[in-house]
């Protein structure tokens, strides 16, 4: 379905994440959860077999990447459900090995992230057999598996606009945006959603019924209503800046939603000796398309580069303050 | 003559359990009992390739690395093309290597075609119609949509076929790969291929306790359907759903243990080992060439075709 430019895209974006992935839970999830992790693989595999027939005559399944990121961490489920992706994509043609790239993307990075955010955000410091942290489970689950599946979306509602003949005849995925957000929307939003949420909040609750040590792997810190107040709260800075990180990665990968607005943007028409990149023709509307993209990675790498550089110059500052300080 | 034979009362059809429904009500199965039953048998027959990859066949005497590599670039090639005859071609040449790995060639057809109607072909259909592809209307189906005309465009049913097609030949390609390469040498195919060595030991126990989890999940459901009696609520039924689910994470942290303690006592120091190491032969390199050729070839020919 998607353009093998596309796949080369997210296999690129993925890669980091999957490295990342496999250094932290070998630093943090030890050695000792490989097998726990491999166990958590073929769990989410199985999730995803079942098949929920959905009324406009597709089928949606649900994922299970949200509830083993609460139980393993996030780390540890983008290699569980990657794994489960690539099980699939080699042994039922299901995804394709091409679009595997794609699918871990949505389903094995973006989503587990997304979920666990809504998770950590909603259940707060809420003890750890409370029903407020079953339901945020729940909940980020929901939320995890919608925004996969919108991003899933935008890939294919792109593919006609990005790729197609001189005579309109798509090459790739033919649904364009208008016709792909609704349709995997109203799938996951009333049906593979509602699933998610229950069969996360479900597990967590019996977890925290029947098998607490289970959800202390990933909660070493969270009182569990006998013991000690959490130290969570210590550490909410660091994983707050984190997350808007996060959120800022995924609102890049959201850039091309732009190209579907009409029109140009109010109030934003630069004086015309301003433009940059003036000699490769972008500003005059020759490739409105790749003007569009270049002018947003552009725009990002510029940002990303002010932020770092601005990071580094606090970072030195305050390091030289402490030195001072020692001095004195 | 042969005595022995089947005792009598064994092979007498049991009237309470007459599938044809012609006493007492007969009962839809729920999805997940259909899942579930139904699962067991599909995943046992494809996740197992040693029976087909054990044949002496043209495909299962290369090296796993290099059929890794290859399939990777013959998928490309296929994503790339954008004539369905040329991709029919290919489909042919992924058919002739079926024949000359010894593979049934009617098991190689049904499993690919069982699946791409249902997945795909479902997916592009509504593709076809110029609400979705706007231009030349084939078939009409009149103005009734606010006087405007619905009918199937030749661009949405090209287009629809291409996708189809190109489907068909990417999920044959990646069969002959799967079906023809024992399980452990294509783990050490993608560990040689810079795959890092956790995602390759994650993936070859997560394929192997697919199985065992298969199992445990069947059993607690038989337990569960042994045990009520009356009619059970949808509460219920999400309420087991979900603490089979969380039974299920339990034991497999169980398990987990168990297997990691095995595997340490067995002397696991964080990487697989393979029993036979990979060498590359004449044979392989052959392949590469041949794969090489036939991968220019076909992009050439599409070029030929758009020109």
């Amino acid at each position: 379905y998607l353009s093998p430019a596309t796949c080369a895209t997210l296999y690129a974006a993925s890669t980091p994440a999957w490295l990342a992935a496999g250094r932290r839970v070998r630093r943090v999830v030890k050695q000792r959860y490989v097998p726990l992790v491999a166990i958590g693989a073929a769990y989410c595999f199985l999730v995803m077999m079942f098949n929920v027939p959905v009324p406009d005559g597709t089928t949606a399944h649900a994922v299970g990447g949200v509830l083993v990121a609460c139980v393993l961490g996030p780390w540890a489920a983008v290699i569980a459900v990657s794994t489960a992706l690539l099980i699939q994509a080699l042994f039922f043609g299901d995804g394709g090995v091409l679009a595997f790239g794609a699918n871990a993307f949505n389903m094995a990075v973006v989503m587990p992230f997304a979920g666990y955010g809504v998770y950590r955000l909603v259940a707060g410091g809420a003890s750890l057999t409370a029903r407020r942290r079953a339901f945020a489970a729940g909940l980020g689950g929901y939320v995890g598996i919608n925004a996969a599946a919108f991003l899933t979306a935008i890939e294919f509602g792109l593919q006609p606009v990005w790729f197609h003949r001189a005579d309109g005849t798509p090459l790739y995925a033919p649904f364009h945006l208008a016709q792909s957000i609704p349709a995997m929307m109203f799938a996951h939003l009333v049906v593979a959603g509602v699933v998610e949420f229950a069969l996360t909040a479900g597990v967590v609750t019996y977890l925290q019924r029947a098998n607490l040590p289970l959800m202390r792997i990933n909660h070493r810190n969270v009182h569990d209503g006998t013991g000690d107040i959490a130290d969570d709260v210590a550490r909410v800075p660091a994983f707050r800046f984190r997350f808007a990180l996060i959120g800022l990665a995924v609102m890049a990968v959201l850039t091309p939603v732009g190209l579907l607005a009409p029109g140009s943007a109010f109030g934003e028409d630069a004086p015309p000796k301003l433009g940059f990149l003036r000699g490769y023709d972008f500003t005059s509307g020759a490739h409105p398309l790749v003007g569009y993209v270049v002018s947003a990675a552009l725009g990002i790498v510029v940002i990303g580069l002010v932020t770092v550089g601005g990071l580094a110059i606090s970072r030195r500052g305050r390091r030289r303050a402490v030195r001072c300080e020692a001095a004195a | 003559m042969n005595d022995t034979r089947t005792p009598e009362w064994l092979v007498r059809s049991e009237p309470a359990l007459c599938p044809c429904g012609c006493i007492g009500r007969r009962r839809k199965g729920s999805f997940v009992e259909k899942t579930l039953t139904g699962a067991s048998d599909v995943m046992r027959r494809v996740l197992s390739s040693d029976d087909t990859s054990a044949q002496d066949g043209l495909l299962q005497r290369l090296d796993a690395r290099v059929k890794l590599l290859s399939t990777a670039v013959l998928l490309v090639v296929a994503g790339l093309v954008h004539h369905i005859a040329v991709l029919l071609v290919l489909y042919g040449g992924a058919l002739a290597l079926a024949a000359a790995s010894r593979l049934s060639i009617a098991m190689f057809v049904k499993r690919v075609w069982l699946f791409v109607p249902l997945f795909t072909g479902v997916v592009v259909l509504p593709a076809t119609f110029n609400v979705v592809t706007p231009g030349h209307v084939v078939v009409s189906f009149g103005h009734w949509w606010f006087g405007r005309e619905i009918g199937i465009t030749s661009q949405g049913l090209h287009g629809a076929s291409l996708i189809v097609v190109r489907v068909a030949v990417s999920i044959s390609l990646v069969l002959l790969l799967t079906i023809t390469t024992s399980w452990p040498r294509l783990l050490g195919g993608l560990r040689a291929l810079l795959v890092p060595r956790m995602f390759v030991a994650v993936l070859g126990m997560a394929h192997r306790y697919v199985f065992q989890l298969l199992g445990t999940v069947t059993d607690m459901y038989t337990a569960r359907k042994a045990r009520p009696a009356g009619e059970r609520g949808t509460r219920a039924g999400r309420a087991f759903v979900a603490s089979t689910a969380g039974a299920l994470l339990g034991k497999a942290h169980a398990l987990s243990e168990e297997v990691h303690q095995a595997m340490v006592a067995r002397g696991y120091q964080g990487d697989a080992v393979a029993l036979v190491a990979p060498r590359l032969t004449v044979a392989d390199l052959v392949w590469v060439m041949t794969c090489a050729g036939a991968a220019v070839l076909t992009l050439g020919a599409d070029h030929v075709l758009a020109g």
